[in-house]
Protein backbone atom coordinates (compact mmCIF):
# COMPACT_ATOMS: atom_id res chain seq x y z
CA UNK A 1 0.00 0.00 0.00
CA UNK A 2 2.31 2.69 -1.22
CA UNK A 3 1.14 5.74 -3.10
CA UNK A 4 2.88 6.56 -6.32
CA UNK A 5 4.72 9.72 -5.59
CA UNK A 6 7.18 11.89 -7.44
CA UNK A 7 10.83 11.87 -6.51
CA UNK A 8 11.37 13.71 -3.27
CA UNK A 9 14.07 14.40 -0.72
CA UNK A 10 14.47 12.00 2.25
CA UNK A 11 11.86 12.53 4.92
CA UNK A 12 12.54 13.28 8.56
CA UNK A 13 11.71 9.65 9.37
CA UNK A 14 14.25 8.30 6.93
CA UNK A 15 16.90 10.69 8.26
CA UNK A 16 16.23 9.51 11.81
CA UNK A 17 16.58 5.88 10.79
CA UNK A 18 19.81 6.60 8.91
CA UNK A 19 21.25 8.35 11.95
CA UNK A 20 20.53 5.33 14.08
CA UNK A 21 22.14 3.02 11.56
CA UNK A 22 25.25 5.18 11.69
CA UNK A 23 25.68 4.59 15.42
CA UNK A 24 25.13 0.86 15.29
CA UNK A 25 27.34 -1.14 17.64
CA UNK A 26 30.38 -2.24 15.54
CA UNK A 27 30.85 -5.31 17.70
CA UNK A 28 27.40 -6.46 16.79
CA UNK A 29 28.07 -5.66 13.18
CA UNK A 30 31.32 -7.61 13.22
CA UNK A 31 29.51 -10.64 14.47
CA UNK A 32 27.56 -10.51 11.28
CA UNK A 33 24.22 -10.39 13.04
CA UNK A 34 21.76 -8.74 10.73
CA UNK A 35 20.04 -6.86 13.48
CA UNK A 36 17.65 -4.24 12.29
CA UNK A 37 18.33 -0.95 14.03
CA UNK A 38 15.55 -0.43 16.48
CA UNK A 39 13.50 2.63 15.97
CA UNK A 40 10.71 3.77 18.16
CA UNK A 41 8.32 6.65 18.06
CA UNK A 42 10.56 8.70 20.38
CA UNK A 43 13.15 8.96 17.62
CA UNK A 44 10.82 11.15 15.64
CA UNK A 45 10.62 14.85 16.18
CA UNK A 46 6.88 14.63 16.18
CA UNK A 47 6.08 18.10 17.42
CA UNK A 48 4.77 19.14 14.05
CA UNK A 49 3.68 15.79 12.69
CA UNK A 50 1.12 14.86 15.32
CA UNK A 51 -1.11 16.97 17.51
CA UNK A 52 -1.00 14.78 20.58
CA UNK A 53 -4.02 16.38 22.18
CA UNK A 54 -6.12 15.08 19.32
CA UNK A 55 -4.29 11.81 18.83
CA UNK A 56 -4.35 10.98 22.53
CA UNK A 57 -8.09 11.51 22.56
CA UNK A 58 -8.28 8.92 19.82
CA UNK A 59 -6.14 6.49 21.83
CA UNK A 60 -8.42 6.99 24.81
CA UNK A 61 -11.22 5.48 22.76
CA UNK A 62 -9.29 2.22 22.54
CA UNK A 63 -10.04 -0.61 24.89
CA UNK A 64 -7.57 -0.78 27.76
CA UNK A 65 -5.97 -3.96 26.53
CA UNK A 66 -5.00 -2.91 23.03
CA UNK A 67 -5.05 -0.25 20.32
CA UNK A 68 -7.16 -2.29 17.94
CA UNK A 69 -9.71 0.43 17.31
CA UNK A 70 -7.32 3.34 16.73
CA UNK A 71 -4.97 1.19 14.68
CA UNK A 72 -7.74 0.01 12.37
CA UNK A 73 -8.88 3.61 12.03
CA UNK A 74 -5.38 4.80 11.16
CA UNK A 75 -4.93 2.04 8.64
CA UNK A 76 -8.29 3.00 7.15
CA UNK A 77 -6.96 6.55 6.91
CA UNK A 78 -3.86 5.30 5.07
CA UNK A 79 -6.06 3.65 2.44
CA UNK A 80 -8.21 6.74 2.18
CA UNK A 81 -5.22 9.05 1.83
CA UNK A 82 -3.54 6.90 -0.83
CA UNK A 83 -6.69 6.83 -2.90
CA UNK A 84 -7.23 10.55 -2.44
CA UNK A 85 -3.69 11.34 -3.59
CA UNK A 86 -4.32 9.33 -6.76
CA UNK A 87 -7.56 11.23 -7.30
CA UNK A 88 -5.64 14.47 -6.79
CA UNK A 89 -3.12 13.44 -9.45
CA UNK A 90 -5.93 12.69 -11.87
CA UNK A 91 -7.60 16.01 -11.13
CA UNK A 92 -4.29 17.81 -11.58
CA UNK A 93 -3.81 16.26 -15.03
CA UNK A 94 -7.14 17.69 -16.04
CA UNK A 95 -6.55 20.95 -14.14
CA UNK A 96 -9.88 20.32 -12.44
CA UNK A 97 -9.52 22.95 -9.75
CA UNK A 98 -12.94 22.48 -8.12
CA UNK A 99 -12.25 18.78 -7.73
CA UNK A 100 -8.83 19.49 -6.27
CA UNK A 101 -10.45 21.83 -3.76
CA UNK A 102 -13.03 19.22 -2.84
CA UNK A 103 -10.38 16.53 -2.43
CA UNK A 104 -8.31 18.85 -0.26
CA UNK A 105 -11.24 19.51 2.00
CA UNK A 106 -12.13 15.82 2.15
CA UNK A 107 -8.69 14.73 3.31
CA UNK A 108 -8.41 17.73 5.64
CA UNK A 109 -11.28 16.42 7.72
CA UNK A 110 -9.85 12.99 8.45
CA UNK A 111 -6.31 14.34 8.80
CA UNK A 112 -7.57 16.80 11.40
CA UNK A 113 -9.49 14.07 13.19
CA UNK A 114 -6.28 12.07 13.65
CA UNK A 115 -4.22 15.09 14.63
CA UNK A 116 -2.01 15.07 11.52
CA UNK A 117 -1.21 18.76 11.71
CA UNK A 118 0.98 19.35 8.68
CA UNK A 119 -1.11 17.22 6.34
CA UNK A 120 -4.24 19.01 7.51
CA UNK A 121 -2.71 22.43 6.92
CA UNK A 122 -1.57 21.48 3.42
CA UNK A 123 -5.00 20.10 2.64
CA UNK A 124 -6.49 23.42 3.66
CA UNK A 125 -4.12 25.24 1.31
CA UNK A 126 -5.11 22.90 -1.51
CA UNK A 127 -8.73 23.65 -0.74
CA UNK A 128 -8.03 27.37 -1.17
CA UNK A 129 -5.75 27.06 -4.20
CA UNK A 130 -8.41 24.93 -5.90
CA UNK A 131 -10.82 27.78 -5.33
CA UNK A 132 -8.29 30.13 -6.95
CA UNK A 133 -7.49 31.78 -3.64
CA UNK A 134 -4.18 32.26 -1.89
CA UNK A 135 -3.23 30.14 1.13
CA UNK A 136 -5.37 32.04 3.60
CA UNK A 137 -8.37 31.79 1.31
CA UNK A 138 -8.92 35.52 0.98
CA UNK A 139 -7.20 37.00 -2.06
CA UNK A 140 -7.88 35.66 -5.54
CA UNK A 141 -5.12 34.17 -7.69
CA UNK A 142 -4.95 33.32 -11.37
CA UNK A 143 -5.32 29.87 -12.84
CA UNK A 144 -1.60 29.87 -13.67
CA UNK A 145 -0.65 30.78 -10.13
CA UNK A 146 -3.03 28.17 -8.76
CA UNK A 147 -1.59 25.48 -11.00
CA UNK A 148 1.97 26.29 -9.97
CA UNK A 149 1.12 26.40 -6.29
CA UNK A 150 -0.84 23.16 -6.41
CA UNK A 151 1.88 21.23 -8.22
CA UNK A 152 4.38 22.23 -5.57
CA UNK A 153 1.91 21.59 -2.78
CA UNK A 154 1.07 18.07 -3.92
CA UNK A 155 4.74 17.10 -3.63
CA UNK A 156 4.98 18.70 -0.21
CA UNK A 157 1.74 17.10 0.95
CA UNK A 158 2.89 13.61 0.01
CA UNK A 159 6.13 14.15 1.90
CA UNK A 160 4.25 15.30 4.97
CA UNK A 161 1.92 12.35 4.67
CA UNK A 162 4.86 9.95 4.45
CA UNK A 163 6.33 11.46 7.60
CA UNK A 164 3.04 10.98 9.42
CA UNK A 165 2.60 7.48 8.03
CA UNK A 166 6.11 6.46 9.12
CA UNK A 167 5.56 7.86 12.58
CA UNK A 168 2.25 6.08 13.02
CA UNK A 169 3.51 2.75 11.67
CA UNK A 170 6.43 2.87 14.10
CA UNK A 171 4.10 3.88 16.92
CA UNK A 172 1.89 0.87 16.41
CA UNK A 173 4.81 -1.46 15.86
CA UNK A 174 6.22 -0.36 19.20
CA UNK A 175 2.89 -1.21 20.74
CA UNK A 176 2.91 -4.81 19.54
CA UNK B 1 -31.57 -0.86 16.53
CA UNK B 2 -29.35 1.14 14.23
CA UNK B 3 -29.51 1.68 10.49
CA UNK B 4 -26.58 2.59 8.37
CA UNK B 5 -25.51 2.70 4.80
CA UNK B 6 -21.99 2.01 6.01
CA UNK B 7 -22.51 -1.20 7.92
CA UNK B 8 -18.92 -1.87 8.91
CA UNK B 9 -18.75 1.27 11.01
CA UNK B 10 -20.74 -0.11 13.87
CA UNK B 11 -18.93 -3.38 14.35
CA UNK B 12 -17.04 -1.80 17.19
CA UNK B 13 -20.09 -0.20 18.84
CA UNK B 14 -20.52 -1.26 22.40
CA UNK B 15 -23.86 -1.84 24.02
CA UNK B 16 -24.49 -3.05 27.46
CA UNK B 17 -27.48 -3.88 29.52
CA UNK B 18 -25.83 -1.90 32.32
CA UNK B 19 -26.08 1.32 30.31
CA UNK B 20 -29.79 1.68 31.05
CA UNK B 21 -29.18 1.33 34.76
CA UNK B 22 -26.31 3.78 34.49
CA UNK B 23 -28.67 6.20 32.79
CA UNK B 24 -30.92 6.12 35.81
CA UNK B 25 -28.22 6.56 38.42
CA UNK B 26 -25.73 8.77 36.62
CA UNK B 27 -27.82 10.95 34.39
CA UNK B 28 -28.35 13.79 36.81
CA UNK B 29 -24.72 13.70 37.91
CA UNK B 30 -23.26 13.82 34.42
CA UNK B 31 -25.71 16.08 32.72
CA UNK B 32 -28.53 17.85 34.50
CA UNK B 33 -30.08 19.08 31.26
CA UNK B 34 -29.93 15.76 29.46
CA UNK B 35 -31.66 14.11 32.38
CA UNK B 36 -34.75 16.27 32.06
CA UNK B 37 -35.71 15.04 28.61
CA UNK B 38 -39.23 13.61 28.66
CA UNK B 39 -39.92 11.91 25.35
CA UNK B 40 -43.46 11.13 24.24
CA UNK B 41 -43.24 7.49 25.14
CA UNK B 42 -41.03 6.02 27.79
CA UNK B 43 -40.95 2.76 29.61
CA UNK B 44 -42.61 3.11 33.01
CA UNK B 45 -41.53 1.32 36.12
CA UNK B 46 -44.01 0.49 38.83
CA UNK B 47 -43.08 0.45 42.48
CA UNK B 48 -45.44 -1.29 44.83
CA UNK B 49 -45.45 -0.49 48.48
CA UNK B 50 -47.65 -2.23 50.99
CA UNK B 51 -49.10 -0.33 53.88
CA UNK B 52 -49.91 -2.34 56.91
CA UNK B 53 -53.33 -0.94 57.60
CA UNK B 54 -56.65 -2.51 58.14
CA UNK B 55 -57.62 -2.14 54.48
CA UNK B 56 -54.35 -3.60 53.29
CA UNK B 57 -54.28 -0.87 50.67
CA UNK B 58 -51.53 -1.17 48.07
CA UNK B 59 -50.20 2.01 46.54
CA UNK B 60 -48.56 1.90 43.14
CA UNK B 61 -46.29 4.71 42.05
CA UNK B 62 -45.32 4.98 38.39
CA UNK B 63 -41.88 6.43 37.75
CA UNK B 64 -41.17 7.77 34.28
CA UNK B 65 -37.71 6.61 33.24
CA UNK B 66 -36.09 8.94 30.70
CA UNK B 67 -35.07 7.12 27.56
CA UNK B 68 -31.89 7.79 25.65
CA UNK B 69 -31.66 10.45 23.00
CA UNK B 70 -31.86 8.88 19.55
CA UNK B 71 -29.11 10.32 17.39
CA UNK B 72 -28.39 10.27 13.68
CA UNK B 73 -24.88 11.14 12.45
CA UNK B 74 -24.08 12.14 8.87
CA UNK B 75 -20.63 12.45 7.25
CA UNK B 76 -19.27 11.44 3.84
CA UNK B 77 -15.86 10.59 5.34
CA UNK B 78 -15.73 7.09 6.81
CA UNK B 79 -12.87 7.98 9.18
CA UNK B 80 -14.87 10.82 10.68
CA UNK B 81 -17.99 8.70 10.94
CA UNK B 82 -16.10 5.95 12.74
CA UNK B 83 -14.57 8.40 15.21
CA UNK B 84 -17.88 10.08 15.98
CA UNK B 85 -19.64 6.75 16.39
CA UNK B 86 -17.01 5.53 18.80
CA UNK B 87 -16.92 8.81 20.66
CA UNK B 88 -20.66 8.75 21.24
CA UNK B 89 -20.61 5.12 22.34
CA UNK B 90 -17.68 5.69 24.70
CA UNK B 91 -18.49 9.04 26.24
CA UNK B 92 -22.24 9.48 25.85
CA UNK B 93 -23.50 5.92 26.24
CA UNK B 94 -25.54 6.76 29.32
CA UNK B 95 -27.65 9.36 27.56
CA UNK B 96 -27.38 8.77 23.81
CA UNK B 97 -28.44 5.91 21.58
CA UNK B 98 -26.79 6.04 18.17
CA UNK B 99 -29.62 4.88 15.94
CA UNK B 100 -28.53 5.93 12.47
CA UNK B 101 -25.23 6.41 10.66
CA UNK B 102 -25.44 7.96 7.20
CA UNK B 103 -22.72 8.87 4.70
CA UNK B 104 -24.73 11.30 2.62
CA UNK B 105 -27.43 13.92 2.92
CA UNK B 106 -29.65 11.97 0.52
CA UNK B 107 -29.51 8.75 2.54
CA UNK B 108 -30.18 10.76 5.68
CA UNK B 109 -33.30 12.33 4.18
CA UNK B 110 -34.52 8.92 3.13
CA UNK B 111 -34.02 7.56 6.62
CA UNK B 112 -35.84 10.53 8.13
CA UNK B 113 -38.97 9.49 6.25
CA UNK B 114 -38.94 6.21 8.18
CA UNK B 115 -37.56 6.59 11.70
CA UNK B 116 -37.84 9.29 14.34
CA UNK B 117 -34.69 10.77 15.81
CA UNK B 118 -34.15 13.27 18.60
CA UNK B 119 -30.89 14.82 17.41
CA UNK B 120 -28.78 15.02 14.24
CA UNK B 121 -25.02 15.58 14.10
CA UNK B 122 -24.23 16.64 10.56
CA UNK B 123 -21.09 17.26 8.51
CA UNK B 124 -21.27 20.30 6.28
CA UNK B 125 -19.09 19.74 3.23
CA UNK B 126 -20.55 16.70 1.52
CA UNK B 127 -20.99 15.98 -2.18
CA UNK B 128 -24.39 16.14 -3.89
CA UNK B 129 -26.21 17.56 -0.84
CA UNK B 130 -24.22 19.64 1.62
CA UNK B 131 -25.08 19.86 5.29
CA UNK B 132 -26.71 23.23 4.71
CA UNK B 133 -28.80 21.87 1.84
CA UNK B 134 -29.75 18.79 3.82
CA UNK B 135 -30.83 20.92 6.78
CA UNK B 136 -32.90 23.13 4.52
CA UNK B 137 -34.56 20.07 3.03
CA UNK B 138 -35.39 18.74 6.51
CA UNK B 139 -36.90 22.02 7.65
CA UNK B 140 -38.90 22.33 4.42
CA UNK B 141 -39.93 18.66 4.41
CA UNK B 142 -38.23 18.01 1.09
CA UNK B 143 -37.07 14.43 1.26
CA UNK B 144 -36.18 14.29 -2.46
CA UNK B 145 -38.36 11.21 -2.65
CA UNK B 146 -42.03 10.33 -2.83
CA UNK B 147 -42.23 10.00 0.95
CA UNK B 148 -42.46 12.84 3.44
CA UNK B 149 -40.07 13.39 6.28
CA UNK B 150 -41.70 12.40 9.56
CA UNK B 151 -43.21 15.41 11.25
CA UNK B 152 -41.13 15.14 14.40
CA UNK B 153 -37.95 14.98 12.35
CA UNK B 154 -38.65 18.28 10.63
CA UNK B 155 -37.97 20.15 13.87
CA UNK B 156 -35.23 17.94 15.24
CA UNK B 157 -32.19 19.83 16.57
CA UNK B 158 -29.29 19.69 14.12
CA UNK B 159 -25.70 20.34 15.15
CA UNK B 160 -23.08 20.98 12.48
CA UNK B 161 -19.83 19.07 13.02
CA UNK B 162 -17.27 20.58 10.66
CA UNK B 163 -13.91 22.19 9.98
CA UNK B 164 -15.80 25.00 8.22
CA UNK B 165 -16.41 26.91 11.42
CA UNK B 166 -15.69 30.56 10.65
CA UNK B 167 -18.15 33.06 12.12
CA UNK B 168 -19.87 33.84 8.84
CA UNK B 169 -20.36 30.13 8.23
CA UNK B 170 -21.80 29.65 11.73
CA UNK B 171 -24.23 32.44 10.98
CA UNK B 172 -25.32 30.64 7.81
CA UNK B 173 -25.88 27.45 9.79
CA UNK B 174 -28.08 29.36 12.23
CA UNK B 175 -30.04 30.92 9.39
CA UNK B 176 -30.94 27.57 7.85
CA UNK B 177 -32.06 26.24 11.21
CA UNK B 178 -29.09 24.53 12.79
CA UNK B 179 -28.84 24.70 16.55
CA UNK B 180 -25.06 24.89 16.90
CA UNK B 181 -21.70 24.16 15.31
CA UNK B 182 -18.95 21.96 16.79
CA UNK B 183 -15.50 22.21 15.25
CA UNK B 184 -13.47 19.24 14.06
CA UNK B 185 -11.44 17.71 15.58
CA UNK B 186 -14.17 17.26 18.16
CA UNK B 187 -13.54 18.33 21.74
CA UNK B 188 -15.78 16.20 23.92
CA UNK B 189 -16.71 18.94 26.41
CA UNK B 190 -17.76 21.22 23.56
CA UNK B 191 -19.84 18.49 21.96
CA UNK B 192 -21.48 17.75 25.29
CA UNK B 193 -22.31 21.40 25.83
CA UNK B 194 -23.71 21.76 22.31
CA UNK B 195 -25.92 18.69 22.77
CA UNK B 196 -27.16 19.95 26.12
CA UNK B 197 -28.03 23.35 24.73
CA UNK B 198 -29.76 21.86 21.70
CA UNK B 199 -31.85 19.47 23.79
CA UNK B 200 -32.65 22.26 26.25
CA UNK B 201 -34.34 24.05 23.37
CA UNK B 202 -36.46 20.97 22.73
CA UNK B 203 -37.49 20.80 26.39
CA UNK B 204 -38.34 24.48 26.45
CA UNK B 205 -40.41 24.32 23.30
CA UNK B 206 -42.21 21.16 24.44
Amino acid sequence: MTATSPTQSPSTAEAAINNIKGTEDPEVADKGNEVEPETDADDFDDNEIIDHTTFDQLLEMDDEEDHEFSKSLVWNYFEQAEKTFLDMDNAMEKLDFPDLSRLGHFLKGSSAALGLTKVKESCEKLQHYGNRKEAAGVESISNEEAEKLIRSLLVQMRQEYKEAESYLRVFYEDDE
Amino acid sequence: MCTTSTTSLLQDSKTSSTFFNKAITNMSASSPILSTISPPSSPAMSIESDFEDQDETTTTTTVQQPRKIKVMIIDDNSVNLTILSRLLNKHFADTIQLTSVQNSGLSALDQLTKDEVDLILMDIDMPVLSGVETTTAIRNNDSHSEHSILEQNMKVPIIAVTTSDAEEQRELYRQVGMADCVSKPIAIPKLRMAIEEAMKTVSTNG
